[in-house]
């Protein structure tokens, strides 16, 4: 009876913790049924399983919020400020109740009663209120998770009339169109003179057509790019987002085209327009796969599978493919007939099995993420202060341990800003900026490591405030001379809390030297960086232990690197001549003029005397740089190994990997390394800053 | 059924890097080295596009575009021609004497097929 | 091996640097690698050799000539790697030694270590653990995990050197 019980609860768990960003997603729409529909399906599954296992306070509590919910559905109430807080607050009891040896405790007792009395009043209360009442507060947090890349665009094609004469066949172009994205394309045959009179070698059709797209407006220009000087071709932007997923856009288009000649681009854009605007249930044309539509529901089958056997998994997943790059070194090297096949079957199968392995261990960071927003809003409710919490890269992946053991130092950091670092109204107005505080959090890969960085835009950390605190606190003389990284460096000593009074929110003892220890002990890094008046980013690094990327294989000289491919734009071979002898080094390829590294000079190589350069050409914080180097091998599956804790003070090289071979290749954080030699001339080699 | 695709060149190493890219992606492909010479093959085989270069000696490519266009039977079938970046002038001509489109050169092999995918399927 | 079987043991393991003789306790020594290929990983401290792949990880290794303020190593066919259990912070890593040669594995008794110099030694004393006579010749006991830290430890040199003033000091190579 205990492993059902113990079964309970873990489900229990997921279905509380999924409740809890549905009730988010609920105050942003609060007239979504769908939604509804949800809170009211979790608390009636939590009602009918508690019973069984032996959880009756649980059992009563859901059902009363069952009931609750069941009128909302029924439009008998409507969801109000007060109910959201309320389910929430429910929520958090709901969490403490799964525990059994809290039944007794009488704090939780005497709260179980108060949130029952509460729901007994909501439930009371007259459905007089219409569907406008006690209106909700408009958006305070922002879900900027994945989004939408690509944009709508209308084309008119109008070929010139002999066009057929110079071998074209403008239906092939209409061809390309699609595979740019989705198109819906509209054929006007209206200019089609009657049978008797047409001359078959000329072309009397037209076209237009919508089409959804990621690529840019010179890749749709380039589709026509052959007969763009003989024929009429207009291609204008929409909005962002994909219009052809929206039904009703589609519809009304179809029936314009159905009762007058051409659409129009103005005709277009109207329909979009409207449609974008009226929405009752905030439904945006910028919908994209996974919300709305997908949120039916689905119930995914899923089980549950231990820690350590995941472990095991990845590690045999890790051995493998490096046992693989061994086998096709060899079926290369050795003259074996059909060999080489095989191998590269095992390459694939293997590419397969490590995409579903890290699939399964990694999980993207959006997952945690819910926890965040509600502190955010409770936080800043309760300090009466207006906080927008915006995230980028919620689809970044981590190990899954890693996750939890994040989750109390980021709410720490998190806390800071909201209680010390945005300031009042008041003050915001004072300094000029806007009235609504802003904290981003944002996620994203740099070479073998994972960064997440918090930022606000608040009152900043004054270095002068920590000094002087320092040397109150005798930690540092007062005629000692430091940096202002070294002073910002001092915030994570021990007991070092500069708010003037300790407030319950973030004072509690928790500072942030164990917001530092708690991050080394998951063999990461934190750093801050401040402005006084302007904000505070902290970011922290972490290594990504487990993994395997996908690399290009490089060599400069004798050594290995391995580039991320997430990096990499495009590669390019180039004269040698033209990179030893630029003047500001730049070199131009595909017409663009790229800045570049020359990588064999600044890590004191030799000049290199082969003809041809390649040039790797990355993305460093949205500009395109090069890195100059000898040969480019391949691409290559990297098993990341750590470099150890020897090599823990320079971060060019995030980690390393064994080649089929044996020896090992050095794998690299562009972004470090860019930045590095773009300062090389001011590097100061001892003791830098 | 493979379709057949006629390169005209006079520099043997442009033959030989187009013939085996087209080759790899399952085009039959016939081999000329000027005008006169891809002639020859217009004579009735069935062609579903040509790639020439415009200068060669003995017939320039320009001529022969010209020359395909008054043949009934290939009067519609697609024609690339190749062409340096810096030759503007020579690409409106080539497009009066009716070409359908052109290569850049120096191209890679993608560079070919994706032009090639613009006028042939 | 644990910590009681371990201090019974009263094996080293003997190594040369240039003329100078060292010794580290056996266990310590994980084992001795012939020179291999080393990965140089640019921008390290002079010290730091490079990394080499051992059996799937990837092992630094630590030009020991340059930390005792030696020049490099210059290979020849006696180089080798010793592979070392280091502890560090409570964690144990491994960390390779490039030498110039191994010698043997001696057996020195408790009694016959006789403590580091304190003045008018040429290395600093925190890194020995004592000094054996063998053979005549003086090797010096050293302390590995002091030796091979993490820290930013670039000379193991006393910057007061008085190499003449005792007779306990053999010349520099």
């Amino acid at each position: 009876m205990d492993n059902f019980k113990k079964k309970f609860v873990e489900e229990a768990v997921d279905l509380i913790d999924g409740l809890e960003k549905t009730l988010l997603e609920l105050e942003e729409n609060p007239e979504d049924e769908a939604i509804v529909q949800k809170v009211f399906r979790v608390m009636h599954t939590l009602k009918g399983n508690s019973g069984m296992f032996g959880f009756e306070m649980i059992d009563s509590f859901t059902h009363e919020m069952e009931t609750v919910y069941d009128m909302i559905r029924n439009h008998k109430l409507s969801v109000s400020r007060e109910i959201l807080d309320l389910t929430l607050a429910s929520v958090d009891h709901l969490k403490i109740l799964l525990d059994e040896d809290n039944y007794n405790d009488p704090d939780v007792q005497a709260n179980h009663k108060m949130l029952l009395s509460k729901v007994a009043q909501i439930i009371q209360a007259d459905s007089e209120t219409s569907v406008a009442s006690s209106p909700l507060p408009t958006a305070n947090n922002n879900l900027n998770g994945d989004s939408d890349k690509g944009s709508s665009y209308y084309i008119l094609f109008e070929p010139n009339g002999n066009i057929f004469s110079n071998g074209t066949n403008p239906l092939y172009l209409l061809d390309e169109l699609h595979t740019l994205g989705e198109a819906k394309v509209y054929a006007h045959l209206n200019r089609v003179p009657p049978l008797k009179d047409i001359d078959e070698s000329l072309c009397y059709t037209y076209w237009e057509a919508i089409l959804y797209t990621e690529s840019s407006v010179n890749d749709i220009n380039d589709v026509f790019i052959f007969v763009e000087d003989e024929s009429n071709i207009e291609i204008q932007k929409i909005m962002d987002g994909n219009v052809l997923a929206n039904e009703q856009f589609v519809s009304e288009l179809d029936n314009l085209s159905s009762i007058q000649k051409d659409i129009g681009f103005n005709s277009v854009q109207r329909i979009a327009v409207n449609i974008s605007k009226s929405s009752t249930t905030q439904q945006n044309v910028q919908v994209k796969g996974k919300d709305r539509v997908v949120a039916k529901d689905a119930t995914i089958s899923s089980i549950r599978v231990a820690a350590d056997k995941l472990d095991m998994l990845m590690n045999l997943v890790s051995e493998l493919v490096t046992t693989q790059a061994r086998l096709s070194l060899f079926a290369e090297e050795s003259a074996v007939p059909g060999l080489v096949p095989i191998a590269e079957n095992v390459q694939k199968l293997s590419r397969q099995l490590r995409d579903i392995a890290f699939s399964i261990v990694l999980i993207p960071i959006e997952n945690m993420l819910t926890r965040f927003q509600r502190l955010v809003r409770d936080l800043s409710s309760e300090l009466g202060k207006d906080v927008v919490f915006a995230t980028e890269g919620a689809e970044t992946e981590l190990d899954k341990t890693i996750i939890e053991s994040l989750a109390d130092p980021l709410m720490h950091i998190l806390r800071n800003s909201l209680d010390h670092g945005i300031e009042d109204a008041a003050q915001r107005e004072k300094a000029g900026k806007p009235k609504q505080g802003k904290i981003t959090l944002k996620a994203f890969y740099s070479g073998a490591n994972v960064m997440i960085q918090i930022s606000d835009d608040g009152a900043g950390i004054d270095p002068e405030t920590i000094t002087q605190k320092a040397i109150a606190k005798g930690i540092i003389s007062a005629d000692r001379k430091l940096s202002k990284r070294e002073v910002l460096e001092l915030v994570f000593l021990p007991g070092f809390s500069t708010a003037t009074k300790v407030t319950d929110v973030s004072g509690r003892g928790v500072g942030m030297d164990v917001v530092k220890r708690k991050i080394a002990d998951i063999r990461g890094e934190v750093e801050i960086d401040s402005e006084k008046g302007v904000g505070t980013t902290i970011t922290i690094k972490l290594p990504l232990t487990l993994s395997i990327i996908d690399g290009l294989l490089v060599k400069v000289e004798d050594t290995h690197f391995i580039i991320p491919l997430s990096v990499v734009d495009k590669i390019y071979a180039v004269e040698h001549e033209k990179i030893a002898k630029t003047f500001n080094n730049v070199v131009v390829l595909d017409g663009k003029q790229v800045p570049f590294f020359y990588v064999r000079r600044e890590f004191g190589h030799t000049e290199n005397t082969e003809k041809f350069e390649q040039v790797i050409v990355v993305n460093f914080e949205e500009k395109s740089v090069g890195l100059v180097v000898d040969t480019v091998i391949g691409e290559y599956q990297a098993v990341l190994k750590p470099l150890g804790k020897h090599y823990k003070n320079q971060d060019m090289i995030s980690g390393a990997t064994i080649l089929g071979d044996g020896t090992v290749a050095l794998v690299m954080d562009t972004n470090k390394i860019i930045k590095l030699f773009a300062n090389h001339k001011d590097f100061a080699m001892e003791g830098e800053e | 059924m493979a379709k057949t695709i006629l390169i005209v060149d006079d520099s043997e190493s442009i033959r030989e890097v187009v013939s085996f890219t087209l080759e790899n992606e399952g085009y039959n492909v016939l081999i000329a080295n000027d005008g006169t010479d891809a002639l020859k093959f217009l004579d009735g085989t069935h062609i579903d596009l040509i790639i020439t270069d415009l200068h060669m000696p003995e017939m320039d490519g320009i001529t022969l575009i010209r020359q395909v266009r008054k043949m009934e039977q290939y009067m519609r079938i697609p024609i690339l021609f190749l062409t340096t970046e810096s030759q503007a002038a020579k690409k409106m001509e080539a497009k009066e004497a009716g070409a359908t489109g052109w290569i850049i050169k120096p191209f890679v092999p993608a560079k070919l097929i994706a032009a090639l995918n613009k006028v042939l399927r | 091996m644990n910590q009681d079987n371990l201090s019974r043991i009263n094996s080293y393991l003997s190594f040369k640097l240039g003329d100078e003789e060292f010794a580290a306790h056996v266990g310590k020594v994980l084992n001795i690698l012939e020179m291999t290929k080393i990965t140089e990983v640019p921008k390290a401290p002079v010290y730091m050799k490079g990394v080499i792949n051992l059996r799937g990880t990837v092992l630094p290794v630590i030009d020991t000539r340059i930390k005792f303020g030696m020049t490099p190593t210059e290979y020849t066919t006696n180089t080798c790697i010793i592979v070392l259990d280091i502890d560090v912070d409570g964690e144990t890593i491994q960390v390779g030694a490039l030498v110039d040669a191994v010698q043997a594995v001696l057996e020195i008794e408790k009694g016959k270590i006789m403590p580091p110099p304190s003045i008018g030694s040429k290395y600093k004393s925190e890194f020995i653990e004592g000094v054996a006579n063998i053979d005549e010749k003086f090797i010096m006991i050293l302390d590995m995990d002091a030796v091979f830290s993490t820290e930013d430890v670039t000379d193991l040199l006393n910057k007061t050197e008085e190499t003449q003033s005792t007779t306990e000091i053999e010349e520099v190579s």
